[in-house]
């Protein structure tokens, strides 16, 4: 059952030279307790796919959408008040820098306590306080710190990027969010403490239910908890499907290309040459029509200019003229 | 082959000053040595406040060692000769866009090194500028653009050209990958290792992508709280780690993509 359901959304963006589309058609379902990873380099409009979900909008982006669903609500038909309060009930974002998206001036334990919503809260109002108190302690417990009075009496300067990136998980947490957007969690971080952040993550999702949308830049940070991944170049979807066979298998050459550059293979020759794509990713200004891979692709060939449409192959799905994989066409 | 560098119990302390008294000692980083050879590649890998770009730092010449001595070619590198310094090493940093000027060109940048350091013509200059671009994957046309105007690869590939314009024996690189995209960072690879081959340049990278050091690196040095943990070669490291730390940093990565990995090779 897909509790997030998004066929063909795109965004476009007015400019001083016109529209620019940076989300093109984009289709993304996410099941309920799923972690779902989604891979872009910059400026694929990964970061604005979450805004676009969550409701950040501004004023000058336009969205449309055949289906942009959250549960039971068709998101786009909601009005501003609706939407901000299923937004705030049910879905959560945790940021990239977590140091500077926690506020400078309070200390930690002031912001987590302010995060915990009434609602769980029994007994009257005399005791608020304390149950707060109580609340946010085993919040942090939850994400993994122990010593809480030394963490919660913090400012969130002194706190190291992982500890800040636990704390921001744990207000994220706070009101038993469906689901949790993670943009970019662990880019900044060693190896050791990206290993912890992640399998926080993961196990999160695994008690309580929750569907993470993990966004990420490259391959090497998708996790093995994570059941389906997809890539997306300059706003396009290039393949989804579930890890292991897109690993496996990538039947598109953009897939192929990350897959390789990567570095998993043991057996690629050290200081051999790494096979990769051409070029630069094109500006927002410079966008190529049709597949917006076409002028780095090494399949590339006259029909690319028209946008290819979503086909299956196996339990993947991908848009590409010429894939990898011979694939057959009436499918 | 012949050592390109060698290191003598090198050390570097900083002294905390709090009021009147004398400050307390901090070690950045204790006695180490170590040598590299002509055309080889070190990486230099551990936890944060390691050391490990201490280390870059001291030899690049960016900071002054408290005690020990850096040899280049059995010469000593006297630490206030700049001159002598930057034809020989040179360093690449990490975020590209903001170690290069946005007020100036990029051929007016690149023209700089040469200026300070050669005592040629401007057409002599200029032509070296522009096979310099070359050799790093750019066009001539690229003389006049501004930093900006360029995509985060061929920032990154102007600091590249930056660090070769002078010859220099050993390029110090602190974080040179961990900004590019994935794509890019393949590209920027090969460049580095195309640059090693045809100019015999001796590479020294601090970086923690465990990945990337088994692809390019020779020799692998692992710090930890300002101590050397260990130092070896690439291949005796991966395959016979003496140390706890050494098989965290070199298998951290590969541990969490275990799928990836066993469903590549079956």
């Amino acid at each position: 059952m897909n509790i997030l359901d998004i066929r063909n959304l795109s965004i476009e963006i007015e400019t001083s030279g016109g529209p620019v589309r940076v989300i093109d058609k984009l289709s993304l379902q996410l099941a309920e307790g799923e972690i779902h990873t989604l891979i872009g380099e910059s400026g694929s409009g990964k970061s604005l796919l979450a805004k676009a979900i969550l409701g950040f909008i501004n004023p000058r982006w336009k969205i449309t959408a055949d289906r942009l669903w959250w549960r039971q609500y068709d998101l786009l038909a909601l009005s501003r008040a609706q939407r901000r309060q299923v937004t705030g009930r049910d879905m959560a974002m945790i940021f990239q820098n977590p140091g500077s998206y926690l506020d400078p001036n309070t200390t930690v334990g002031e912001q987590l306590r302010e995060s915990v919503p009434a609602r769980d809260l029994p007994g009257t109002i005399l005791t608020r306080r304390k149950q707060v108190q109580k609340r946010a302690e085993e919040l942090m417990h939850r994400v993994g710190i122990k010593d809480h009075d030394a963490i919660m009496g913090s400012y969130p300067f002194e706190l190291s990027d992982g500890v800040a990136q636990k704390v921001s998980i744990a207000m994220a947490i706070a009101h038993r969010p469906k689901l949790l957007i993670a943009d970019e969690p662990t880019t900044a971080m060693e190896p050791s403490m990206r290993a912890q952040i992640y399998r926080l993550l993961a196990k999160l999702s695994a008690g309580d239910g929750m569907s993470i949308l993990m966004i990420t830049q490259d391959l090497t940070a998708v996790i093995p908890e994570s059941q389906r991944i997809s890539l997306v170049y300059c706003g396009q979807l290039m393949e989804t499907g579930p890890t292991e066979d897109v690993m496996r298998e990538p039947v598109q050459p953009y897939t192929g290309a990350m897959l390789s550059t990567s570095l998993f293979n043991s057996d690629t020759e050290p200081k051999s040459r790494l096979p990769t794509l051409s070029g630069a990713i094109p500006t927002l200004q410079h966008m190529p029509i049709g597949c917006r891979l076409g002028p780095r692709c090494p399949n590339a060939r006259r029909a690319c200019i028209e946008q290819p449409p979503l086909r299956s192959y196996k339990k993947h799905q991908f848009a590409c003229h010429y894939p990898l994989i011979e694939v057959d066409s009436h499918e | 082959m012949s050592k390109v560098l060698e290191v003598f119990d090198l050390t570097k302390y900083y002294y905390h000053k709090t009021g009147w008294l004398p400050g307390k000692k901090i070690c950045a980083l204790e006695p180490i040595s170590f040598s590299l050879e002509r055309g080889e590649t070190l990486a230099i890998m551990g936890e944060t406040g390691s050391g490990k770009s201490t280390i870059a730092k001291l030899i690049a010449g960016a900071e002054v060692p408290s005690n020990g001595d850096i040899f280049l070619n059995g010469q000593r590198l006297d630490p206030h000769n700049y001159r002598q310094r930057c034809q020989n090493i040179r360093m690449i940093f990490q975020d590209a866009l903001r170690s290069l000027n946005p007020e100036t060109s990029v051929g007016t940048q690149l023209m700089e090194p040469l200026h300070f350091n050669t005592d040629w013509d401007q057409d002599k200059k200029t032509g070296h500028v522009i096979e310099t671009l070359r050799k790093v994957g750019l066009l001539a046309d690229h003389y006049d653009f501004y930093p900006h105007m360029l995509s985060s690869g061929q920032q990154q590939r102007v600091c590249i050209a930056r660090a070769i314009i002078l010859e220099p024996q050993i390029v110090v690189a602190d974080e040179a990958f961990v900004a590019l995209d994935p794509s890019i960072r393949a590209q920027i690879i090969n460049l580095i290792l195309d640059l090693q081959h045809d100019m015999e340049i001796s590479f020294i990278f601090v970086t923690h992508s465990a990945e990337i050091v088994k692809h390019i690196a020779d020799k692998i040095l692992i710090m930890h709280h300002g101590r050397l943990v260990e130092f070896g070669t690439t291949d005796a490291l991966i395959k016979n780690p003496q140390q706890e730390l050494t098989k965290n940093l070199l298998h951290a990565e590969s541990k969490h993509n275990v799928l990836t990995h066993s469903t590549i090779q079956e």
